[in-house]
Parts: C-alpha cells; structure tokens; sequence
C-alpha cells in the first residue's frame, strides 16, 4: 500500500477513495468555457458534464490519498481512455473511486495507470475511465 | 455519412492563455465555490518550472487536445456525443506555446445497434505540418446521418 503520501509512491493495487460530491452547472460551464466547449449543452441547458470531467476525478482522489502533494517531479499526462456507459448528471450525488492497476518503467521512465469509476451515489455507472501518467518527463529520476 | 468521411475543426494557437484557462480550471472544480482559482506554478504555466522538469518551455495539459476531439465530436453527432460511447486520446507529442493544433475524425466505420447508429472514428489533433500531436479513436452511438 502506497498511499498517504506523494503520488509518485502510488502501486499497483492501491485503492483511492471513494469520494462522494455533485456535479453543479457552474463547475460544468466554467470547465467547458475553459476548454472552448460553447455548444448549447454544455453552456445554456446544462443537463450533464462532458466526460472529460472524469479527469478531474482524478485530482480529487489524488488528494485525498496523496495528501503531500506530487512528490519530486511533475507529472506528465500520458492516456485518456474513457467508456461513457451513461450522461453524468449535474444536481445529483456522485461517487468516484480509484484503483492503480499498473505501475511500470519504460526507457527509464515510470508509468502509472489508474481505473476511476465513476457512478451516481445510488450505484448507477456513468464512466470508467483508465489515466496514465508518466511521473517524469526526465528519464531516471526527473527533477531530482 | 460513410467510412472515410473527415471532419476538421480550424486551426487554434495553443497560446499561453489557453494552457492557463486548463490550470486554473482545475482547482476550480475541485473547490466549487463559484469563483475562479489558481494553482500554483506548473509545466503548464510556468516556464522556469517546466525548464527545471527537463521541458524546453510549457507544453499544453493533454486534456486541452482531448476536450477539443471531444468538442469537434459534439459539432458533428450533437450532445449524444457526449453521453454515451468511448474517447481515448494519446499523447504523442508535446504541444508548445504559439503551436498551431487542428482537431480532427476520420469515421472509420458505421454500424447499427437496436436501431441507432454505432460510429466508429478514428480521433487525432495535428500541427499546421501534418504532424501528429494527440492520435486516438472515438465511438459515438446516435441516430443514422
């Protein structure tokens, strides 16, 4: 178990979360604004979030489980690999959940791949969503 | 619409706005407070930081290409591309400050499931060159076009 600390510690196996929290119109307008996302579904009859949002989920599981931060090197992002099963809804309560299914070294750089599984509170899938990350763009050792 | 159809979006400068709208975004979202927040300094903001990770400068967050994929994806099928199917986007090249970034689909393949359409597309973000930056598929469920 590697959680605790930096998400450079993160293993295979290791469980984040689960989080609970609902999506609002406003953090889905703001994300979308930011990305460039003016279509009427997403700005005006706000209904559900783009599932690029799952990516986030991402973030607020890596504080809860990592809660002293990154570590010595910036991550890089590496894969977005997301099965839409369902619209995630706003309004409503939400659970996301993540399991680190592998960890890696290739050309001297260390890959980590983590399942989010991300559901209404009352069980219904909406995304499962597989990240991968490089945690240094350096090879051997990033910043350190 | 048949296999080999391809859609473009135009061409958008990766500047350093655009890669700072996706930092600051994040903490946002996280906090939900109604206003915006920053983040403190990353290889996406910040270019002595990034220098110090071994960058040449700041490269864009991979979700900006994929959130574009995705935007051209709702241009095209409308909000069904949204709610149903699958995106996955690799990132196969870092995108620096000023890069020209296209994002286009190319369909692949159209199939039917219980009466609606299953489109198969093959996803990619590329330079005003040709050279690919993102590369990936997409499968989008909607009605026949």
């Amino acid at each position: 178990m590697a959680t605790g600390r930096y998400v450079t510690d993160l293993d295979k196996g290791d469980v984040l979360g689960p989080i609970d929290y609902t999506m609002s119109k406003f953090v889905v307008r703001e994300y979308c604004h930011a990305n460039e996302l003016h279509q009427d579904c997403f700005q005006n009859d706000v209904k559900f979030a783009p599932p690029t949002l799952v990516h986030l989920d991402k973030l607020r599981l890596y504080k809860v489980a990592c809660p002293a931060g990154t570590g010595p090197t910036a991550r890089v992002h590496y894969e977005y690999d997301a099965t839409i099963h369902a619209p995630i809804p706003v309004d409503v309560p939400l659970r996301a959940k993540g399991t680190v299914t592998e960890r890696y070294e290739k050309k001297g750089r260390q890959y980590v791949v983590m399942e989010i599984d991300l559901r209404t509170a009352a069980g219904a899938p909406l995304v499962t969503y597989r990240d991968t990350v490089i945690l240094a763009y350096k090879q051997d050792g990033g910043a350190q | 619409m048949s296999p080999g159809t391809e859609f473009r979006l135009a061409p958008r400068l990766m500047t350093r706005e655009r890669m700072r709208w996706y930092v600051d975004i994040q903490e946002t979202v996280q906090q939900d407070t109604g206003r915006i927040v920053t983040q403190p300094p990353t290889i996406h903001d910040d270019d002595a930081y990034a220098k110090k990770q071994g960058l040449p400068g700041i490269i864009s967050d991979g979700m900006v290409s994929t959130n574009w994929i995705l935007g051209l994806l709702v241009d095209v099928f409308g909000p069904d591309a949204a709610t149903r199917g699958r995106l996955r986007t690799k990132y196969i090249a870092p995108i620096y400050e000023d890069q020209a970034v296209i994002a286009c689909a190319k369909l692949a393949s159209v199939t039917n499931d219980a009466g609606n359409a299953v489109y198969d597309l093959e996803v990619w973000c590329e330079d005003d060159k040709g050279k690919k930056l993102t590369v990936g598929d997409a499968r989008v469920y909607a009605a026949a076009r």
